[in-house]
Formats: structure tokens, C-alpha cells, sequence
């Protein structure tokens, strides 16, 4: 018989270690859920799938409703989206433990499966993002002036495009809170309403902070425009900041002690202090001030919000596998009346 | 209540085969992991002490399909020895554990590649050459059955023994059980005999006794019974087992709905920041 060596056995490095009166109450602390797997990359993914989707969001809208004077807006958040979005399918698949077998994502649609809807949901959102992306580019000139392909990409309906892109996009950056939700882990279960909401704000705040910093830079924007974008941010940051409050006091003491011990909490408020209530303080006391003093703290204060969106997605993951391995949270919250 | 009225039932599709595991019958023996692991050809664990009790295993995994749980009832807080004995048993509570296969499973309705299927004796199992290691079936699973494979990277847990099931067999843990705490047989009369044994350990003085995995208990949420259940004496919890688990797909829904409400406010607002700059 073959010996599976994976240094310790796999229930030891899981066993509640830190939760004392747990693991006298459960059975040896041994975890009785199984954690998901998911590290780093799947947060890199979910924050990069938010701003993608966000940033489409952002450039449709700005498409749509906007006038000529929000093109540079345009452009911009097509081009932002279409290169947040290029890495996500390869993170995705890296995620996956028999990689070379990806395409079995494909081979059903389940409507009850966030993952299965989100496959099929980053796959339509990146065949919009791309459309949206070439259609700028031939506009751009990106592409030559007289090939075949920039004619191509000046004969794709800009309006329509764009319209189509707002379902995809808005999926998107707010699928995997679902996805996290649809789980026995206590901490995302008993959020599962929140989690979605919680990631399309952040993810619409990330992308509103992007893309002001680089139109202030690069874009021949309007001040107003640029003003406009910068209240939208304001409130996806206000919005996601009562939601983290909201998600840390619906969890409960025992549910939510990963979010306010060790590491984890040192994240936690990081994220509440200089990943939201500093960028807020900044919007609000700078506001649309010149100058160059005004301009490095907007641009510390984006920098703060992008940090951010990331700190949030692996606060949330790591939170969530902590959870997982508190055998009380999970008793608590399979206990009937302490459901959401 | 409507609750009540569902203790002893369950929501076993007709033909549905599975297991009663009756924890009062344990000896403890761990023939059933043997047999198991034998039969299914699943490689050892990485051995040792490990210091709790006499389970050398720890819990359910890609590797172990039955788990002995064993549990000392120590019922002082001094920590001593209890000195008088429960009516029929030592104060060892032994608890071979192994996949539930739900009524409605949350491993199987996770499974982004339909690789997780149930089978015609209603049982749930993953076809090994579609599965792509994912991994969403693990954390979607309320009881913490499927688990990756550190060697192959794919998803594994009890298959009921299907192969033998094919043959008209029993499975390879019930076949080795020496007590009959393991149990295999179709559902229904599965919990008929469970109620009838519930309630002859009530007439001996065993009133803690109780079936786990019937519609009341082990299917609050919607999975609506375990083909697989047991006969428990003490509360779940103690077995390491939720007292009252929700099947995960049913958020899904309230979620997108609440994530969509949630774009439409934020959509408003971003009409509201963008339209008609001047």
C-alpha cells in the first residue's frame, strides 16, 4: 500500500488549536467541516474579476448615458476591464487541482452552482469586455487606420456592446460572494445575503479609485467628469464599510472571531481604517481641491482603496477557512434560530 | 408542529438504498475502515498517535471513507473516571462515520462539472474521470465528507461501494461489520427498523437514544434525510455531526437576488454619477 506523506496527518494542522473551550466541548477540536482550499490566487481572482466587471460596468454606463464628454471615460474603463479580465481564466484554472481538465467546467449548466454559473458568467463577460476593448481600439486607431480588422472593429455596434456588457459585468464582480455563501463555512453562510453586495460595492469603489487616478494622469478628462467618478466612489466605499459592519455584527461573538483575533483582525482593521475610513476622510477633506498636496492625497488615498479591495477578498477567504476549522462556529451555526 | 411530525421519516426516493449505522451496537472494532479501505484500494493515512482517545484515523477524507469516532463520556468536570455506567454500554461512545449520501446533496448540486452523481440505488457518488478538481464540493459539504486527494487532486469520498452494489453485494463495511451496527438495505425499511430499535433502547432505559439522518433532524434545511443515517445516544454535536444542517444551494437564489438588488442600487447610482456630464 502506498503512504500518502504530507508531513502531519491531514485533520493536525486543521484542529482548533487557538479556541481553548472549543476544543474541551467538540470532538478533540477536530474540525467538523472540511475547508475549501482556495489561497491567494482565488483572492487575486476575485479582486480582479471585480474590478474587471466594475470597470465595465463604468464604461458602459459612461457609454450609454454620457455624452461625448465622458469618451475618455470610456476608453479608459473598456481598456482597464479588458486587461483586469485577461489573467482571471488562467487564475482560475491554476485554482483548479486537474488544471489540464478545465474544459469539464463546460460540459454543463447548473443553476444551483455558483461555480458552474460563474464560468459560464466570466466567459460571457470576457467576450463582452474584448468586444468592448477592440471596438475602442479601432476608434483608437489601435489597430492601423485602413486594415481589415480596424474596419471590423468600427463596424460592431459601440451602443449596443455596451448595453450588452452591464448584465456579464455587473455578474461578475459580484458572483463570488454568492459563490462563498453557497457553502457550509460558517462565516460565509451565515452572510450569504451580504457577500454579494459586499464584493459588488468594493469591486465598483476599486474601479471608480483606478480609473480617476488614471484619468487625472493620462486622460484628457473634464474636472466634472472626474469629480462625478469621484462621488460614485464615495458611496461604494461609504455602502461597503456599513455592509463589513453589518457582516462582523450579523455573524455573532463565535462566528465572527476570526475577523477580530490574530492576524486576521490585525487585517480587519487595517481594512476598516486605511483601506475604508481613510479614503472617505480624504474624499471628504480634500475634496475637489487643486494642487499639489490635494493631488499626492487622492492619489495615497486610490492606492489605499485598491489595497483594499484585495485586503478584503483575502480577509474574507482566510476568515472564512478559520471558521471553518472552529468547530464551535460551525455548531453555532447549525444550531436552529441562529440562521440568517 | 410539522417538525415532529416528521421524526422517524424520511425523504428517500423509492429504490433508495443505504446504510443504518447503529451507534449502540459499536464495538469499536474498526473493521469497517479496514474492509474499506481494503475493498476500495484507498492507501493508508500517514500513521500515528494521535493522542485523542483511540482514534488513530481523525476524521473523514479523500483517504477514508469510514471513520470510527471514539468518544469517553467523562461526566464530571474533575476530569475522573465516571464510576457508574450508562444501562448498556460502557461510557465509550464509538460512532463509525461515513458519507450521508443526502437526499438532496450539497456536494452534488456544487459540482460545476456534473462529475458528483446519483446513482440508481439513489446513492451519491463522483466519477473519478470527470472530476477537475475543483474543490467546490468540499466546503459545500455540511458534514465534511469529500476532500481532495493530496496525490491525484481530485475529490473522493464513500461511494456506498457501487461496484459491489452492481453485483448484487453489500458493501464492504456492513459485510465486515461483526455486530451488524452497520446495516445495508433499502431506506425505508432501514428507518422502520431504526424506529423499531429506537424504541426498544427507550424500554430498556436508554431514553437518549434517537434516529440522526431522519427528515426531522438531518434535513432541516431542505436535504430532506440522509440515506445514510444513525442511531445516536448523546447529542450530534458530541459525534463531531451538526444538529440541524442546511443544504448550502438553498442561499443561492436569496443571494443572487440580494447581489442583484444590490446592482440595481449601485447601477442607479452610477446613472446618477455619469449621465449627461456637462
Amino acid at each position: 500500500m502506498m503512504t500518502v506523506d504530507t508531513g502531519v496527518r491531514r485533520w493536525e494542522h486543521r484542529r482548533a488549536r487557538s479556541v481553548g473551550e472549543a476544543a474541551a466541548t467538540s470532538y478533540y477540536g477536530v474540525p467538523p467541516i472540511h475547508k475549501a482550499h482556495w489561497r491567494w490566487s482565488v483572492a487575486l481572482y476575485f479582486f480582479l474579476g471585480g474590478l474587471a466587471g466594475a470597470s465595465g460596468v463604468i464604461a458602459s454606463f459612461a457609454r450609454l448615458f454620457g455624452g461625448r464628454e465622458a469618451r475618455p471615460l470610456v476608453r479608459l474603463a473598456r481598456y482597464l476591464s479588458f486587461i483586469a479580465i485577461l489573467p482571471a481564466p488562467f487564475l482560475l484554472i491554476y485554482d483548479l487541482g486537474r488544471p489540464e481538465r478545465f474544459h469539464h467546467m463546460l460540459r454543463v449548466v447548473k443553476f444551483r452552482s455558483p461555480m458552474s454559473l460563474g464560468v459560464w458568467g466570466l466567459i460571457a463577460a470576457s467576450a463582452t469586455a474584448t468586444l468592448n476593448a477592440f471596438r475602442q481600439a479601432a476608434d483608437d486607431g489601435m489597430l492601423g487606420q485602413r486594415t481589415p480588422l480596424a474596419a471590423l472593429g468600427r463596424r460592431l455596434p459601440d451602443r449596443a456592446i455596451a448595453a450588452l456588457s452591464v448584465g456579464p459585468s455587473f455578474f461578475l464582480s459580484g458572483y463570488t460572494g454568492v459563490l462563498l455563501g453557497a457553502t457550509a463555512v460558517p462565516l460565509w453562510a451565515k452572510n450569504a445575503l451580504l457577500l454579494g453586495p459586499l464584493f459588488l460595492c468594493s469591486a465598483l469603489s476599486n474601479a471608480c479609485a483606478a480609473l480617476s487616478v488614471l484619468l487625472r494622469r493620462l486622460g484628457p478628462a473634464s474636472l466634472p467628469l472626474i469629480h462625478r467618478l469621484e462621488r460614485l466612489e464615495r458611496v461604494a466605499l461609504v455602502s461597503e464599510l456599513i455592509l463589513l459592519v453589518a457582516l462582523e455584527q450579523q455573524s455573532g461573538p463565535v462566528i465572527a472571531r476570526p475577523l477580530r483575533t490574530g492576524r486576521l483582525g490585525r487585517v480587519r482593521n487595517a481594512l476598516l481604517s486605511a483601506g475604508l475610513a481613510l479614503p472617505i476622510s480624504v474624499h471628504l477633506l480634500v475634496g475637489q481641491r487643486r494642487g499639489r498636496l490635494p493631488e499626492a492625497l487622492r492619489h495615497i488615498a486610490t492606492l489605499f482603496v485598491l489595497a483594499s479591495g484585495f485586503a478584503l477578498r483575502i480577509l474574507i477567504l482566510f476568515a472564512g477557512h478559520a471558521s471553518a476549522d472552529d468547530p464551535e462556529a460551525t455548531f453555532v451555526f447549525n444550531r436552529r434560530g441562529s440562521r440568517p | 408542529m410539522a417538525a415532529d411530525l416528521r421524526v422517524g421519516t424520511t425523504g428517500a426516493r423509492p429504490g433508495a438504498m443505504g446504510f443504518l449505522t447503529d451507534t449502540t451496537l459499536c464495538i469499536g472494532c474498526k473493521a469497517c475502515e479496514v474492509a474499506c479501505k481494503q475493498w476500495n484500494q484507498l492507501p493508508m493515512d500517514n500513521f500515528g498517535f494521535t493522542g485523542m482517545s483511540y482514534d488513530n484515523t481523525g476524521d473523514l477524507g479523500a483517504t477514508t471513507w469510514r471513520h470510527v469516532a471514539f468518544i469517553e463520556r467523562i461526566d464530571d468536570h474533575t476530569g475522573r473516571r465516571p464510576v457508574k455506567l450508562q444501562p448498556f454500554q460502557s461510557n465509550w461512545l464509538m460512532l463509525s462515520d461515513v458519507c450521508k449520501h443526502c437526499v438532496y446533496a450539497g456536494c452534488m448540486e456544487a459540482c460545476p462539472t456534473g462529475a458528483i452523481i446519483r446513482t440508481e440505488f439513489d446513492t451519491v457518488v463522483i466519477q473519478q474521470d470527470i472530476c477537475n478538481g475543483c474543490g467546490y464540493c468540499v466546503p459545500a459539504c455540511p458534514f465534511g465528507v469529500p476532500e481532495l486527494s493530496l496525490t491525484d487532486r481530485k475529490a473522493h469520498k464513500c461511494t456506498l461501494c457501487y461496484d459491489r452494489l452492481k453485483d448484487g453485494l453489500e458493501p464492504a463495511c456492513a459485510k465486515a461489520c461483526p455486530t451488524d451496527a452497520i446495516q445495508f438495505g433499502p431506506v425505508p425499511q432501514l428507518m422502520e427498523r431504526a424506529r423499531k430499535r429506537v424504541e426498544e433502547l427507550h424500554q430498556q432505559g436508554v431514553t437518549s437514544a434517537y434516529i440522526y439522518g431522519d427528515r426531522a433532524v438531518g434535513g432541516t434545511g431542505g436535504i430532506e434525510g440522509l440515506n445514510a443515517f444513525f442511531i445516536l445516544t448523546a447529542p450530534p454535536e458530541v459525534y463531531n455531526l451538526p444538529a440541524q444542517p442546511e443544504l448550502p444551494q438553498r442561499r443561492v437564489l436569496p443571494a443572487f437576488l440580494s447581489t442583484a438588488a444590490a446592482a440595481l442600487a449601485l447601477g442607479l447610482a452610477a446613472w446618477r454619477a455619469l449621465r449627461g456630464v456637462k
